[in-house]
């Protein structure tokens, strides 16, 4: 854990865009309070921007009608959440106990050696960003590897340099 | 009266009232129960586990004292080793990245955390590893700094603006180590009562811009008072003190308990107000421009009384009741007309729904309650023909304006006995000095119809004469407060049942009836 507490502004203001819009409008009918809406608006302004900036969070307070202490609260909390831009590829690699014992630090040792960045960091071309994140909850084909979201499982070395060279 | 119990703390019956959660109970008769994060008016949130107490009765191992009502019978354990152990735990893991800088703190001598490490911890920081370090002096707005070092993460503050302003301003970000009290960037504190979480912060995580650096808190005497910020009448502390070779000074009001009017907390206007206390304050008596001294400018006064055809005396709706009783016992006997004409006090529109009010004035229920006409009719008329105007500590420019009163004083003898330097002590030809509230007896009525006593607080090195003494040196009847009420209870209809002596310190509700004013 580190401080996650710097937001970074846009200096742009932010609105959802058609797609979230609708999706926000389709969500909100399913909690009995608005309030309820914070933890997947961030989702969907993660999965719009890529990440979560000052602006989003003002914006998605606003958008529910309640405080942006709290938007800002669930999104410090969770490190899900990405509070700042990440690379074009965002690689999470699990780094819970099965994964653990079946070689999670051969992947990311590996990329750290072909893309040159460490857990945390965004490669300067802005094409990978690295992250060790714990259970994804496949421990039956660890380790496991994420990339945007999507699963990779039974990984090793050998598949990550074929899956790396889909990625351009 | 609430219902009574009888319950068991270790061991000792005590008896408490019914329907209250264990700290609140036992501790109203002096068995305190260590709490943080609890506070009466924000509710249990249960995140401290510094009240956690046993209960013999086979449920689990401890609980929390602000979650559990106190219940017939129960057997509470304080004191038990396994108790006392989590005590001092507790306090180890709230001292963890504390930076321990109570020398510099300004909260230290009313610290929560300074007094239960005495009590409950005492021991050596058994920290090897650097601590969290996290942002200090932040300037969290409408003069509240926040030190996020010092915090113990107990909500306090956090609940406050959510439960209780409804603006939610605070939130608490991060989460384990990292976790800190914030704002949202941009978003600063922004409500009317927001310098309430420096009372409620337990440590010295929130401090106030303008008392912080100031005073120790162990040199503040603290006395019982009334805020006169507006008609509400909040019950307050006034903390002052009287440094070496100084005057005695105010140095900040808190707020007083008082269910029945403001319960825990005040508006940050009626706090500042305590600054008015101290400054611009009338201290020398003018008579026709020159300074003289208090008896020659009494005489002066009862000269100009004697010679003017036509009076009019003004009342400020501040003045005590027993003020305004000498004041317009003093009109009768002078033939002068009485008015307590002062719009202008009134702020229209500026109250809310919870303690501010649109009247700035603290007794103008007792200008009605004493028939003092207050009406602009009234006053004009009587204006109008007037040659002399002695205005009681009413500020005529706030409800004429300036100009108005400048053309009065072309054309009458006008007078000012206040407290407060003002647009209207500076026109008027003579001026008398007297004590504002802090340095007085009295009682008012706020907008609910409360009636509150206050008492002096503040002793200056020269005491102000009082309105009371100076309306009696005019020639007034009325010499001190129980006189003043021995006439109230003959005069006035709704006070004929109050026993002065004996009003309560929750204050006394009028009704309209005036069978039912009897004191409890």
């Amino acid at each position: 854990m580190s401080d996650r507490s710097q937001l970074i502004e846009t200096g742009t203001p932010f609105t959802f865009d058609a797609q979230r819009d609708a999706e926000f409008e389709r969500l909100v009918k399913r909690y009995p309070t608005r309030e309820s809406m914070i933890l997947p608006s961030l989702w969907l302004v993660q999965e719009q921007e890529g990440w979560i900036s000052a602006e989003a969070m003002a914006y998605i307070a606003d958008r529910i009608g309640t405080f942006a202490s709290k938007v800002f609260e669930a999104a410090t909390f969770y490190t899900m959440y990405n509070l700042r831009p990440m690379g074009k590829y965002h690689i999470c690699v699990c780094r819970t106990l099965s994964c653990y014992l079946l070689g999670k630090q051969e992947i990311v040792d590996f990329l750290n050696r072909e893309i040159g960045i460490k857990p945390g960091e965004v490669s300067s071309d802005k094409m990978f960003s690295l992250e060790e994140v714990e259970c994804l909850g496949h421990c039956g084909s660890a380790p496991v590897v994420q990339v945007n979201g999507e699963f990779y499982e039974n990984m090793d070395v050998e598949k990550l340099k074929e899956l790396l060279a889909t990625l351009n | 009266m609430a219902e009574k119990i009888k319950l068991f703390v270790n061991g000792q019956e005590v008896e408490v009232e019914s329907g209250k959660n264990l700290v609140d109970a036992i501790g109203a008769v002096g068995i305190e129960i260590p709490h943080l994060c609890y506070h009466p008016a924000l509710g249990a949130d249960g995140n401290c586990r510094m009240c956690l107490v046993g209960i013999e009765d086979g449920r689990p191992p401890l609980v929390p004292a602000c979650k559990t009502r106190a219940v017939e019978g129960m057997k509470v354990q304080l004191d038990t080793d396994k108790i006392r152990k989590i005590q001092r735990d507790v306090m180890e893991f709230e001292l963890v990245n504390h930076p321990v800088d109570c020398p510099v703190c300004d909260q230290a001598g009313e610290c929560k955390l300074q007094d239960y490490y005495m009590q409950y911890d005492g021991q050596k920081s058994r920290m090897s590893v650097p601590q969290v370090r996290k942002a200090k002096h932040l300037d969290f707005g409408c003069g509240v700094i926040h030190d996020q070092e010092r915090c113990i993460l107990c909500a306090r503050c956090v609940r406050f603006t959510r439960m209780i302003t409804k603006t939610g301003e605070l939130g608490i970000v991060n989460r384990t180590d990292y976790a800190r009290v914030t704002i949202f960037p941009g978003r600063p504190l922004a409500n009317r009562y927001a310098l309430n979480v420096v009372d409620l912060c337990p440590v010295g995580a929130m401090t106030s811009q303008d008392f912080r650096f100031k005073q120790r808190a162990w040199f503040l005497t603290k006395s019982k008072s009334i805020c006169h910020g507006c008609a509400k009448g909040c019950n307050i502390f006034i903390d002052h003190n009287r440094e070496k070779y100084k005057d005695d000074i105010i140095y900040r009001f808190r707020p007083r308990l008082n269910e029945q009017i403001n319960g825990y907390f005040m508006c940050d206007e009626g706090r500042m107000s305590y600054k008015l206390e101290n400054e611009q304050r009338l201290t020398k008596p003018v008579l026709n421009g020159k300074v003289a001294d208090f008896g020659t400018t009494v005489e002066g006064i009862r000269r100009a009384l004697s010679q003017a055809q036509k009076m009019l005396f003004v009342v400020s709706p501040n003045c005590s009741l027993e003020e305004m009783r000498a004041i317009q016992q003093f009109a009768a006997s002078q033939n002068a007309t009485l008015s307590g004409y002062s719009d202008g006090y009134i702020k229209q529109g500026d109250g809310d729904d919870y303690l501010i009010q649109d009247d700035k004035s603290a007794n103008r229920a007792g200008l009605e309650l004493l028939g003092i006409d207050s009406s602009k009719t009234g006053f004009e008329t009587a204006v109008a023909e007037a040659d002399l105007l002695i205005s009681f500590q009413n500020d005529l420019t706030r409800t004429l304006g300036a100009e108005a009163c400048n053309q009065l004083k072309e054309r009458m003898v006008l007078i000012s006995i206040g407290s407060h330097e003002d647009s209207l002590t500076q026109m008027a030809a003579i001026m008398l000095p007297v004590a504002s509230y802090s340095e007085k007896d009295g009682t008012i009525v706020n907008a609910d119809r409360i009636l509150q006593r206050y008492a002096v607080a503040v002793e200056k090195n020269a005491p102000p004469v009082t309105l009371i003494q100076a309306v009696a040196q005019l020639g007034g009847e009325i010499t001190s407060l129980e006189s003043a009420w021995d006439d109230l209870n003959t005069v006035v209809a709704g006070l004929n049942k109050v026993d002065f002596a004996q009003i309560p310190e929750q204050g006394l509700a009028l009704t309209d009836s005036e069978v039912s004013n009897v004191a409890a």
